[in-house]
């Protein structure tokens, strides 16, 4: 159990891992700051590996094995990982659990929420009320905020037409 | 009775339709017909009360679609972060109900008054609590918008013109107009809404995200782990139907580069996040 946590926590830096695209002209960079030396320019269209995100930035292999950071929103990624090729593996997995049944069976209907199944849904009181039941006040999700260190921040929204 | 009136009318009787076999939901037509009098003298949009009750009669109806998932931690988490964020809002006291619904399905739904809903198969391809929050944070915006209030009133209104509205409201249940509307109306949530207001969620949410402290890069996270998928899984289908492709999403969101960079140091909580989505 303490092995599968430990691997879930290692998750998020492999999490957009794999080959991708650039998608317009832009400098790979030393450090994950535009003030950073940058080491290369890389073309449009130019492939790279990605490896790991810090804030805006992505930890990039190019194809001349250089290593830098590069904008995250300019990287597209690519099919390569395992969530990449054909069905999902969660969404398997989850099928596996709720159904019991293999994987595969379920990648030709997959349950729950398909366009299907919602127009076709009659409204369930009972989860309705579990639903209002779950639900946090303004002061728990303060102090579940103020446990986490989460500070508020005043941040304006953007004008419209921007 | 005015246009609008009548509009709103039909809007809140083809909601209030969606659950004739449960009695706590059907509403009264004289009911109905009170409301739609209120909305027509108020300033012509609904009522947060009624906008509230149309809500869940939206929710109880994607419930019937898929359950909550059978994990009451999960759930509270979810509410908690999910309130905390609606608390950096516009509308911090509206009734907020978050819950994640038992569907291996990747998506997410809000539905009018502040119900908020993420599937398990979202979920469990996310990363961090950052993330969580610009999933959550994105169906905020549609509750604060009323983008799917005006859905409806919308095509509520393209109903009018086609129809004998004067005995539309005396009509039985089943007549083959108030099908229409009826159908028109939980369709919504297989037809999407316009990809405007997918695009303006996106860009708020960001915001909302980073008011609440999270690094704000958690949406741009998640629609690159959308992108790198393959659009031809099931599990993707719907919500590749009802939302434009995370391609043009992320590009879209590079107008909001200066917010995005300023917040991005800003907490993940992946831990947080491991300790309860990923048990």
């Amino acid at each position: 159990m303490r092995a599968a946590l430990a691997l879930f926590l290692l998750l998020p830096g492999l999490a957009l891992a794999g080959p991708a695209t650039v998608v317009r002209q832009t400098e790979m960079r030393r450090e994950p700051a535009f003030d950073s030396v940058a080491l290369a320019r890389l073309a449009q269209g130019a492939k790279v590996e990605a490896m790991e995100r810090r804030g805006g930035w992505t930890r990039v292999k190019s194809e001349a094995g250089e290593e830098g950071w590069v904008r995250m929103l300019l990287l597209r990624h690519e099919g390569g990982g395992a969530a990449k090729q054909g069905e999902s593996g969660v969404v398997a997995a989850i099928n596996v659990a709720r159904t019991g049944t293999s994987g595969r069976q379920v990648t030709t209907g997959v349950r729950g929420l398909d366009a299907e199944q919602l127009a076709n849904a009659k409204p369930n009181a009972a989860e309705l009320k579990k639903l209002q039941g779950y639900a946090a006040s303004r002061d728990a999700a303060a102090r579940f905020a103020g446990a986490g260190e989460l500070q508020a921040q005043s941040v304006a929204y953007p004008k419209e037409g921007e | 009775m005015s246009a609008r009136r009548i509009a709103a009318l039909l809007a809140v009787l083809a909601l209030a339709a969606a659950a004739p076999a449960q009695a706590q939901f059907r509403l009264d037509l004289n009911r109905l017909v009170d409301t739609a009098k209120n909305i027509g003298k108020a300033t012509g949009e609904i009522a947060e009360k009624e906008e509230i009750e149309i809500g869940s009669d939206m929710a109880a109806r994607l419930l019937g679609a898929a359950p909550l998932a059978a994990d009451e931690a999960l759930q509270r988490y979810v509410n908690q972060v999910g309130r905390w964020l609606a608390s950096q809002t516009e509308r911090p006291d509206l009734p907020w109900k978050f819950g994640v619904l038992e569907a291996p399905q990747l998506n997410a739904f809000a539905t009018p008054g502040g119900n908020i809903f993420v599937t398990r198969g979202l979920v469990a391809q996310m990363n961090n609590e950052a993330e969580l929050a610009g999933v959550l944070a994105h169906e905020i915006v549609h509750v604060l918008k009323k983008h799917h209030l005006k859905a409806i009133q919308k095509t509520a209104q393209v109903e009018l013109a086609n129809t004998a509205v004067t005995t539309f409201a005396r009509q039985d249940r089943n007549t083959p107009a108030r099908e229409k509307l009826l159908a028109a109306g939980s369709e919504l949530y297989s037809r999407g809404l316009d990809k405007s207001d997918e695009l303006e969620a996106d860009r708020l949410g960001v915001v909302i995200a980073a008011r609440g402290g999270y690094d704000a890069y958690g949406l741009p996270a998640v629609l690159q782990t959308l992108q790198a998928m393959n659009p031809e899984d099931s599990g993707l289908a719907l919500m590749f139907k009802t939302h434009p492709a995370p391609a043009e999403r992320l590009e879209a969101l590079e107008k909001m580069q200066p917010t995005l960079d300023a917040y991005a140091a800003q907490k993940q909580l992946a831990a947080r996040f491991a300790g309860t989505a990923r048990r």
